[in-house]
């Protein structure tokens, strides 16, 4: 499995290339800002240069004032020694050149005719480990009749590159503890903005299934994370409420088989304890044989009750009529209807996508249910109805005593009984409605009861049959 | 008609032995998988009670091996464990039917006698026990000669007394066969269907042929002289 890095590393690997980026590019603009104003100092210094040779030959209006100006430019190039002027006569014969060698203005005769333009033009050159930047322009003497010289003047920038050099090694030393920094910051301030989550994770520690009362305070929790403290809340809520169900459930369920088992016991020993005739043997025997059908018919229901509950029993998806299925329900306790004078009545119809069998089961439960409450002479009515939208309801209705609102509810769970008398009816440990509810929910539906002074309704939707 | 039982557990196998016996087969109780496929091939058997869980052998194993030994006995298997595929298992390896832990001594009993009689059973239009007759293409019942008119339902369950005549047979054996209730059902209804029954069937005359065993059923017999 790939390792998911941390958040701590992630925000700090996300500080360190941002501020790397964000610094490089700082870096970037001022050198080239440095570097065009020197450009721009450069220029300036060669135009005046320029400027002062182009003054000084448009003055010589002889031959001997052209000669004489090797001479004048010597003594105006003293304490200049970056700047070297050459100064070519139309024919390409150097009238002049000053004495730094190290431009030799040679170097300058090929490009020369190309660059030759009324427009001075600056350009950079190295030669012999030397940078130079210069200006070529074509200059008019003062001698008429003769072509113009041309001018070229250039200036030694080593000082520049080396000051270049110096910055861009400082910068990068910046850059380079300003990421560190950054990173670091980034490190303390990721361990100190996810605080909160290891104090939710302490939180969450000290909760276990016997101390389930704990959350998450929703107030000390920083806005981003109260969301899922609040679902973290939920789901406790949820757990803690299935986890009272299953320990009801466990100690509803030892209850249960304690009493049967229990009278099991006694009974036996009580036989054993002196002799008896085989007719009293057999009212035992029959007696314990009633004990056990109950046992095993309550052991049936609660592993039916399992298997809905984690989803091993899968309905089918064949078309069930429930106006069908509830006649052969009808079918089926017409007879103890008839006998308690009980009205069975079915209206409407409708179909549904499941299990036949444990549909019918379902609504057998409900019936009995029904018919078990309800006074001679009462009416039981099974009402189906198929909405627009497919939905299908079917309700079980009775006359009966009302059942209070606190009641309603914990109908549907386990071993649940609203008259605690009736603990030794015939019928059932009070898993009929709980197994009536986990065919409906394994159904995609929804059952619920409501209670009016004078009737009972059950009440089942259905999804509309996809 | 000689049984053969595979089963593990000492009192299950005791017990089924025992009430097997008594109820007049020919019983052989074998314990462990390997035995009982080996006898079971060698032997001649009307019927195999087969459980699933056997050290040595499990009961699939044993059931393949029986089958792929060319023998057709009918099977019927027990297991504790009632989940479907378990049961769709079974059935694809060639068992007959199952039953599931705990079960009624009577379920058994009755299961036994259908896996024995199916196929065997000339199918007479006619049923009957002393004087009570129920003719199944006119759909008529006289009892001593005087006709009794029934509801559907109560003559499907005079049909199954009939042909079970002398089996106790439980309640939830009657709610599947007759109303196709294949579930754990209200058992009063099948009190009253019952009583109802007996009203129609047994009031009027003598003797009484339908009779309540206490704790695991009905049972449509003619009751012994004594």
């Amino acid at each position: 499995m790939m390792r998911v890095p941390s958040i701590t590393f992630r925000l700090t690997l996300f500080f360190a290339i941002a501020s790397t980026a964000v610094l490089l590019v700082i870096g970037y603009v001022f050198i080239v800002a440095v570097e065009s104003h020197f450009l721009e100092l450069d220029r300036d210094e060669l135009n005046g240069k320029l400027a002062l040779v182009r003054n000084a030959l448009a003055k010589a209006h002889t031959q001997g004032e052209l000669d004489a100006i090797p001479q004048l430019f010597d003594e105006a190039l003293v304490g200049h020694r970056n700047l070297s002027i050459t100064v070519f006569a139309p024919d390409g014969r150097i009238l002049f050149a000053s004495s730094d060698d190290a431009f030799p203005g040679a170097a300058l005769k090929i490009p020369l005719t190309e660059r030759r333009t009324e427009q001075s033009t600056l350009a950079k050159w190295e030669i012999g480990g030397h940078e130079y930047r210069d200006i070529v322009a074509d200059v008019a003497t003062g001698i008429a009749g003769i072509p113009p010289a041309t001018v070229a003047i250039a200036i030694n920038i080593d000082h520049q590159r080396i000051f270049i050099a110096a910055l861009r090694d400082r910068l990068s030393l910046a850059i380079m503890f300003g990421v560190t920094t950054m990173a670091a910051l980034g490190w303390v301030a990721a361990r100190r903005g996810l605080s909160p989550v290891y104090r939710l994770a302490a939180i969450t520690q000290r909760i276990t299934a016997t101390r389930m009362d704990d959350r998450l305070p929703l107030d000390s929790v920083p806005v981003e994370l109260r969301e899922v403290a609040r679902a973290f809340n939920a789901m406790l809520d949820r757990l803690e409420e299935s986890f009272r169900r299953l320990s009801d459930f466990s100690s509803d369920l030892a209850h249960e088989m304690r009493t049967p088992i229990s009278n099991l016991m006694t009974q036996a020993g009580v036989a054993l304890s002196r002799s008896r005739t085989s007719d009293e043997y057999r009212e035992i025997l029959y007696s314990g044989l009633e004990e056990y059908e109950r046992l095993a018919r309550m052991i049936a229901d609660m592993l039916f009750l399992a298997k809905t509950d984690d989803g091993t029993l899968l309905p089918r998806h064949d078309a069930v009529d429930l106006a069908e299925e509830t006649k052969e329900v009808f079918d089926f306790y017409t007879a103890l209807a008839d006998e308690r004078g009980i009205e069975l009545e079915l209206v409407g119809q409708g179909t549904i996508l499941g299990e036949a069998l444990m549909i019918r089961r379902a609504i057998s439960n409900l019936l009995s249910n029904a018919i078990r409450f309800t006074r001679p002479g009462g009416l039981v009515r099974v009402r189906i109805s198929q909405a627009e939208s497919g939905e299908v309801q079917l309700v079980v209705e009775n006359p009966g005593p009302e059942i209070s609102a606190t009641q309603l509810p914990r109908l549907f769970d386990r071993f649940y009984r609203a008259d605690q008398s009736r603990q030794k009816d015939s019928d059932g440990a009070g898993l009929g409605l709980a197994i009536t509810k986990s065919i409906v929910e394994a159904h995609q539906g929804t059952i619920g009861a409501t209670s009016s002074p004078t009737t009972t309704r059950f009440e089942i939707t259905f999804p509309a049959a996809a | 008609m000689k049984l053969l039982i595979v089963e593990d557990e000492q009192k299950t196998g005791d017990y089924l032995k025992q009430g097997l016996s008594e109820a007049g087969f020919v019983v052989d109780l074998v314990r462990n998988g390997t035995d009982g496929m080996h006898v079971a091939l060698t032997e001649d058997y009307d019927l195999l009670v087969l459980d699933v869980m056997l050290p040595g052998m499990n009961g699939w194993q044993v059931l393949q091996g029986i089958r792929e030994g060319g023998k057709q006995l009918p099977v019927l298997f027990l297991t504790a464990r009632d989940q479907v595929d378990e049961r769709v298992k079974g059935l694809e390896l060639g068992a007959d039917d199952y039953l599931v832990k705990p079960f009624a001594f009577s379920e058994l009993l009755a299961r036994v006698r259908t896996l024995l009689r199916r196929g065997k059973e000339v199918e007479s239009s006619v049923l009957s026990l002393l004087d009570l007759e129920l003719n199944l293409l006119s759909r008529r019942v006289t009892r001593a000669g005087r006709r009794i008119s029934l509801t559907a339902k109560e003559f499907s369950l005079l049909e199954l007394f009939l042909r079970r005549r002398g089996e106790v047979l439980p309640r939830s054996l009657i709610a599947s066969q007759v109303w196709d209730m294949n579930f754990d059902s209200d058992t009063n209804a099948i009190d009253v269907a019952v009583r109802r029954l007996r009203a129609k069937v047994d009031d009027d005359f003598e003797p009484k042929l339908i009779r309540t065993v206490r704790g695991m059923g009905y049972v449509l017999e003619a009751p012994e002289t004594k």
